[in-house]
């Protein structure tokens, strides 16, 4: 339009002021037609994503059954759940899956490694195709299979293990566990209860160590660190202490000490920072009731540290530190397992027909078995996508310094594809404390014999759809969401820092 | 990868691959098997088929009586959820990805969000209600319309990426040749993406077929059951049917199964690709 003119100067006014218009409506109408494409995403994520979110906030403060009751209560349902010994209960059972957890990632990862290692295409194709079947079937049709499999009588566990002979080593087990629980129990009265509060204590010493351990220089500054550390350990005493921790402005402040002794420690401990944080979590849980063994146990083992390395430099006292903690830790664990879970005579498999799903004692190790060889699919494939960006050379100037097929696991491909494993272990934490599914079609709402098998999220929909408490829901959803959100921002720095 | 090949190794990966997928494939072989079988056959044989002149058909026809129903509910939700999905992501990433135009970077955060938003898990408790005031408890369309809502965040953030990677030079020169926006999407993204909306709508289609808890809280009519619901409430009766109940579960695994088969190496390479972008 404007190469009809000689030159702009020669546009009237009203010419000009008609162009103008014209552009702005044309790009006013690119827009419009931007926005509609955008619309239905737009509107169909506030509608049912955002509106039910912001709304649990909003019923949280509420005595709330849908069109029956809507009464405005405050902080009630907070106080009620705060208060509630099944919620953090629930928790502790997401601990011990967590735990689980960690050995349940090595199939995954080992059958990855297995997978790229192949030397035929065609092979490294078919079983890339094998693994991607089982996710190919229904979640469902799986979780129905592996509970027919818990069934007592028709049930293929107990029939392998009554063929096998399992059962009656299990049976044996079953008398000898209790025996080793009760010589042990001097052990635990005499000397563990009283010097570390439990073996909990005794293991989260040897953690602290191994935290301790990594610090290379002896500047005068890891005073300072000491400290920072120490009194990081004494906020949550101190707030229990005094009482705080039951008014809601004392949980605000404390939170707020948390995340400013949590930017502090980053400053301070440079990218080491983060494991201090969850040490400090796990001695709040494993000492409370007598929190003031937490800063003691912290102190414990930096005065061990201080020892060790007043004799001896980075290099020769790191070992003997990694050492101590790994032995006090995997003393810790078998005290544990000969010591705190068997202790009574279960009585189930002498008869052969032991109700896994059913029995108190029994359920916690059907979930942990639940889905053996545990490969999870999407994981197998992750990894090896990992494992596909190594280069040749890396792996042909491993072989030339000698390094045996077994230590290229440990020295090449976990290090390489530690960034997919460790994301893959943040989704599963996250999963493991949101997901319910499971539970509540192998166990129903009230989560298994003893709510054995409840979990947090089980819980909230049980107070809500099975007890009619849907106000109380939506709080015990905002604390688990809080739970995860600083998780959430503890891990994207975690990954990011590592990379 | 060590060039010289050790038999022993060789033996060895595959010797721990085989044991793996043996026991991953137990619960699938166990359910064919028991899905001939009477329970008192099952009983005393559980490991492994019966002569066949003993098999039970009929276990076959009884599931499929009951399970069909569920078959077809479930393709109705997945079907239709993962094409709404589809075409309104694509239009939404790619006027995000294509174009410069006021509050682009609020609505592509907006959606960003939702992802970071975990473990909002009362939202269940508060989606309910909203439904209910919808009136859409106890009725399909719900489950579309949440299967359509969930893809929304993974698909526009992998098609966004992917779309912003084509040259801009296709996209003018289609302009020129008096292409409009929904031409541009049909010619230009759908071939050259195909492979990554492939793999993005067989991810939906698979959260929308497996989804548990919203379809039990909705679905109340027999007619209305989705097949996870279908199957869940099966098992729920008291007196067992174990070979009817194989033989359903069986059978309800044939449509995905299916479907793989049609996409297996765009899925097994996509999927892998997928990952290393992601």
């Amino acid at each position: 339009m404007a190469s009809s003119r000689s030159s702009q100067s020669d546009l009237s006014s009203a010419e000009l002021s008609k162009f103008k218009r014209h552009q702005f409506w044309q790009k006013s109408r690119l827009w419009l037609t931007l926005y509609m494409l955008c619309l239905p995403t737009i509107g169909s994520l506030l509608l049912f994503s955002y509106y039910p979110k912001v709304d649990v906030v909003i019923m949280s403060f509420f005595r709330w059954v849908p069109s029956q009751i809507r009464e405005f209560i405050g902080f009630n349902n907070f106080k009620e759940a705060f208060a509630d010994p099944q919620f953090w209960q629930s928790f502790k059972l997401v601990g011990i899956l967590l735990v689980a957890n960690l050995a349940k990632l090595w199939p995954g990862i080992l059958a990855a490694i297995a997978l790229h290692r192949l030397a035929s295409q065609k092979l490294r194709y078919l079983f890339q195709v094998c693994f991607v079947v089982p996710m190919i079937i229904p979640a469902m049709v799986w979780l129905l299979i592996w509970k027919s499999f818990y069934d007592p009588d028709f049930g293929l566990l107990n029939r392998v293990l009554k063929v096998t002979g399992g059962m009656e080593l299990l049976d044996g087990m079953d008398t000898f566990m209790p025996k080793v629980a009760s010589l042990l129990s001097p052990v635990f009265n005499g000397f563990i209860n009283p010097v570390f509060g439990g073996v909990g204590g005794l293991i989260l010493l040897g953690f602290f160590i191994f935290g301790s351990a990594g610090r290379k220089e002896l500047e005068k500054s890891r005073w300072g660190d000491y400290g920072l550390i120490i009194a990081s350990s004494l906020i949550v005493p101190v707030f229990a202490w005094t009482g705080l921790i039951q008014t809601i402005p004392g949980i605000v402040v404390m939170l707020i000490a948390i995340i400013v002794a949590m930017v502090l420690l980053n400053k301070r401990l440079g990218s080491s920072w983060i494991a201090w944080p969850f040490l400090i979590l796990a001695g709040i849980t494993v000492f409370w009731g007598e929190l003031v063994r937490l800063p003691i146990g912290i102190i414990a083992a930096f005065a061990i540290y201080e020892i060790i390395r007043s004799k001896r430099d980075f290099y020769t006292g790191k070992p003997i530190l990694m050492t101590i903690s790994l032995t006090v830790i995997t003393v810790g664990s078998l005290l544990i397992l000969f010591g705190n879970i068997w202790t009574e005579p279960l009585e189930q498999f002498h008869g052969g027909n032991p109700a896994w799903l059913g029995n108190k004692d029994l359920v916690i190790p059907a979930l942990i078995f639940w889905g053996f060889p545990w490969v999870g699919t999407v994981g197998v494939l992750i990894y090896l996508s990992g494992l596909q960006n190594i280069p040749q050379d890396v792996y042909e100037a491993a072989e030339l310094d000698g390094v045996s097929p077994l230590g290229m696991i440990w020295h090449v491909e976990l290090p390489l594809i530690m960034t997919q494993v460790r994301i893959n272990l943040i989704f599963l934490t996250i999963n493991t404390l949101v997901a319910y599914e499971t539970f509540l079609i192998l166990l129903g709402p009230d989560g298994g014999p003893g709510n054995k098998g409840m979990v947090p999220g089980l819980y909230m929909f049980s107070s809500a759809f099975s007890e009619g408490r849907f106000g109380y829901a939506c709080a015990l959803g905002m604390v688990l969401f809080i739970i995860i959100l600083l998780l959430t921002i503890v891990y994207q720095k975690y990954v990011r820092v590592e990379k | 990868m060590p060039k010289k090949i050790s038999k022993l190794g060789e033996g060895i990966k595959l010797g721990y691959l085989c044991f793996v997928l043996f026991f991953a494939f137990v619960p699938l072989f166990i359910m064919i098997v028991v899905s001939f079988k009477s329970n008192e056959q099952y009983l005393s044989n559980p490991w492994f088929f019966d002569h066949p002149s003993t098999w039970k058909w009929g276990n076959w026809g009884i599931a499929w009586d009951t399970v069909s129903g569920y078959i077809s509910n479930s393709i109705f939700v997945s079907v239709s959820g993962t094409a709404i999905t589809l075409g309104i992501v694509l239009m939404a990433s790619y006027a995000i990805a294509r174009y410069d135009f006021p509050g682009k970077n609020v609505i592509f955060y907006l959606v960003m969000a939702t992802m970071f938003l975990p473990g909002t898990v009362a939202a269940l408790v508060t989606l309910f209600d909203l439904l209910m005031k919808l009136n859409l408890v106890n009725s399909l369309w719900a489950l579309v319309v949440m299967a359509a809502v969930g893809g929304q965040v993974a698909g526009v953030f992998i098609l966004r990426n992917f779309i912003e990677d084509i040259p801009k030079e296709l996209f003018e020169s289609a302009q020129l040749d008096g292409a409009g926006h929904l031409q541009q999407i049909r010619h230009i993204i759908l071939p050259l993406s195909a492979s990554i909306i492939s793999v993005t709508c067989i991810m939906d289609f698979l959260g929308s077929w497996n989804n548990v808890i919203l379809p039990l809280l909705l679905l109340r009519d027999d007619a209305l059951l989705t097949i996870p619901v279908g199957l869940f409430r099966l098992d729920g009766e008291y007196v067992k049917q174990y070979g009817q109940l194989m033989a359903g579960y069986a059978i309800s695994s044939v449509p995905l199964l299916l479907i793989f088969l049609f996409s297996m190496r765009l899925f097994v390479k996509g999927l892998s690709a997928g990952a290393v972008k992601g």
